[in-house]
């Protein structure tokens, strides 16, 4: 029982952490159809600027709240320029060219942001700082629960929710949601199509950002290679949930951390990773489209 | 037209048989990059066959290359088959992974495949990590992988070795020129053009599209093969899904189903950055900014290939 309850919480953490960074994924394609691999990058890139905000200022001394939530909005405000400068200078231009094209300016893109992370910070595994938040735990039926999980799956439920009445009950929202199911009809109704991927590179990074930060701290490490590994996950969240699809990105977030969890502490570690791509295959051929469907339209 | 073409071959034929001479011309370091060139060359030729010439996007293809190596390695090591021999087995094992593990997922969107062959590179690499059977060597890989022998004779030296992946290199050559006319090489170009009218023509685009991965699949292999003997050794790391997203590019930068862009793209992937040993740390970061440039610059790739009758 105690196991559990204990891999629910981890879970919840971990998907949580998946749902904010897969939100970046899926809201780019929904609006532009291309899968932005270098969004896991810019989300490290996240926890590293973060990570200098918070060692660089701290002096060795307990660093606090509020300084926990300058590096928080220091870091969301850089990734989400960094995405909309990458938007700028890579995508833009490629809107009108084959697909495959902007898929390989992606692939640069990671390439790039992945590499630029190890000139500036160097190749070598990052450790955060033990003392950033009370080491506070609960608990709660066998299962310890630590202050840093309750703040994530907490910060990442209020981020959720907020997104989602924001898609759904704006003017802005709908927008969106407009130019993601066609863009020439959205435009025709006045929309700026232009500024609509604008705010979609700001909110999916920023959220990243927020992702990226919240990994760094959960696991207190960060390296320059981890884009990949948990941009990854983030992504196969999303196309679990039905890519394009927000409230799926959010679904399948929470779900891939507690398959993960239950992954790895029920049937073994070695293998855990390869479970979950033998599930992303299972899904891409009996529901390509997602759990929630994807709200994608297809072009014929 | 027909002039040009012919003289596009011509002049192939001519460059090809002037490699045949790099090992008089070169120190054996730079003949080794010459076959890795060769031995690169191939597989980013046969992942040009399902992603340039046949449309699938195939983000996994250092799975069948992975494949073709494994294979040459096991045998070789533990059943002393020799090279040669293991080489039209790695060929028909690619295949019938590519054909087997492509046949379900042939009908998915093109992004839905490009996510589902990452899948099947991950699950690769993780495999031969976690050492099945004990057969594939854990994380080491597997080393010892002895030397070819053709007619009696041991292909020992780097030059000798040269050769062979440069005379494979020529048929694998031919075998694509050809893919550029006949029956099956056209039926790719309609699919990948409409497959909607290429079906209403009378083209089974499910058979096609599998054979296509088979072919790719079975020349990845034959690279794999090359590229265990080259090195003597095989590990995961080689495999990994960082070289599909490498050999995706090369064919788009250098420019779908065009032989002079896969060509020119392995040369810039794989060859410059031997060149610029000295700046490793900054390698990376100048490719993925000349990834975004030459896209930006040039989408159709940096050799397109040219438009034809069909």
């Amino acid at each position: 029982m105690g196991t559990f309850v204990q891999q629910i919480v981890n879970g919840l953490t971990v998907g949580g952490i998946y749902a904010l960074i897969a939100l970046g994924y899926t809201m780019v394609y929904g609006v532009m159809r291309l899968i932005n691999f270098a969004h896991g990058d810019l989300c490290i890139l996240g926890a590293f600027v973060g990570l200098t905000m918070l060692t660089g200022s701290a002096g060795g001394g307990h660093p606090g709240a509020a300084l926990l939530l300058l590096a928080l909005v220091v870091s969301i405000i850089a990734i989400a320029g960094a995405g909309v400068l990458l938007e700028r200078i890579a995508y833009r231009p490629l809107r009108k060219a084959d697909r495959l094209a902007a898929v390989v300016s992606a692939l640069g893109a990671s390439l790039m942001i992945e590499n630029g992370i190890m000139l500036i910070w160097g190749p070598q595994v990052h450790v955060f700082p033990s003392n950033l938040l009370p080491a506070t735990t609960w608990h709660v039926a066998g299962a310890t629960i630590s202050f840093v999980q309750v703040m994530i799956i907490l910060a990442s439920l209020v981020l959720m929710a907020a997104l989602y009445l924001f898609v759904n009950h704006t003017r802005f929202g709908t927008a969106i949601r407009a130019a993601a199911i066609d863009q020439d009809a959205a435009r025709l109704m006045g929309i700026n199509v232009n500024r609509v991927i604008t705010s979609v590179f700001i909110i999916g990074p920023g959220l990243g950002a927020i992702g990226g930060l919240f990994i760094g701290i959960y696991y207190r490490e960060a390296y320059f290679t981890m884009g990949w590994t948990y941009g990854l996950y983030a992504f196969i969240a999303a196309i679990l949930g039905g890519i394009g699809n927000i409230p799926g990105a959010m679904l399948g977030g929470v779900l891939l951390g507690l398959f993960n969890a239950f992954a790895a502490g029920y049937v073994s570690s070695s293998w855990q990773d390869a479970i979950t791509f033998g599930l992303l295959i299972v899904i891409l051929l009996v529901r390509p489209t997602g759990l929630l469907g994807e709200r994608v339209a297809e072009k014929v | 037209m027909r002039r040009f073409k012919l003289d596009g071959l011509k002049l192939g034929a001519l460059l090809w048989a002037a490699g045949l001479a790099l090992p008089f011309a070169l120190d054996s370091s730079w003949v080794s990059i010459a076959a890795f060139f060769a031995i690169y060359a191939i597989t980013a030729l046969s992942e040009d066959v399902i992603l340039g010439r046949a449309g699938m996007f195939d983000m996994g293809h250092a799975v069948y290359f992975g494949i073709g190596a494994y294979v040459t390695a096991i045998l070789n090591t533990t059943l002393n088959v020799p090279i040669l021999l293991t080489l039209p087995l790695a060929m028909l094992l690619a295949a019938a992974a590519g054909a087997l593990l492509s046949a379900p997922l042939i009908r998915l969107r093109g992004d839905y495949l490009l996510v589902a062959t990452i899948g099947f590179n991950a699950i690769f690499v993780l495999a031969m990590q976690n050492n099945p059977g004990g057969i594939t060597g854990g994380s080491d890989g597997i080393t010892g992988i002895g030397v070819p022998s053709l007619f009696g004779l041991q292909l020992e030296s780097q030059s000798a070795m040269f050769w062979l992946d440069w005379a494979l290199l020529g048929l694998v050559l031919l075998v694509m020129r050809n893919l550029d006319t006949c029956e099956f090489g056209r039926a790719l170009r309609y699919l990948k053009q409409d497959e909607l009218a290429a079906s209403t023509l009378g083209v089974d685009a499910r058979k096609v599209k599998t054979l296509a991965f088979a072919l790719g699949a079975a020349l990845a292999g034959l690279a794999g093969t090359l590229f265990a003997v080259q090195l003597s050794t095989v590990s995961p790391s080689s495999f990994v899904f960082t070289e599909s997203v490498t050999l995706f590019a090369i064919v788009i930068v250098g420019g779908q189903g065009s032989i002079p862009g896969v060509l020119l793209g392995t040369a810039l992937m794989f060859v410059v950055p031997q060149i610029f040993r000295s700046l490793a740390e900054y390698r990376y970061f100048v490719f993925g900014i000349a990834m975004i440039a030459v896209m930006v610059l040039r989408p159709q790739g940096l050799l397109p290939r040219k438009r034809s009758a069909a």
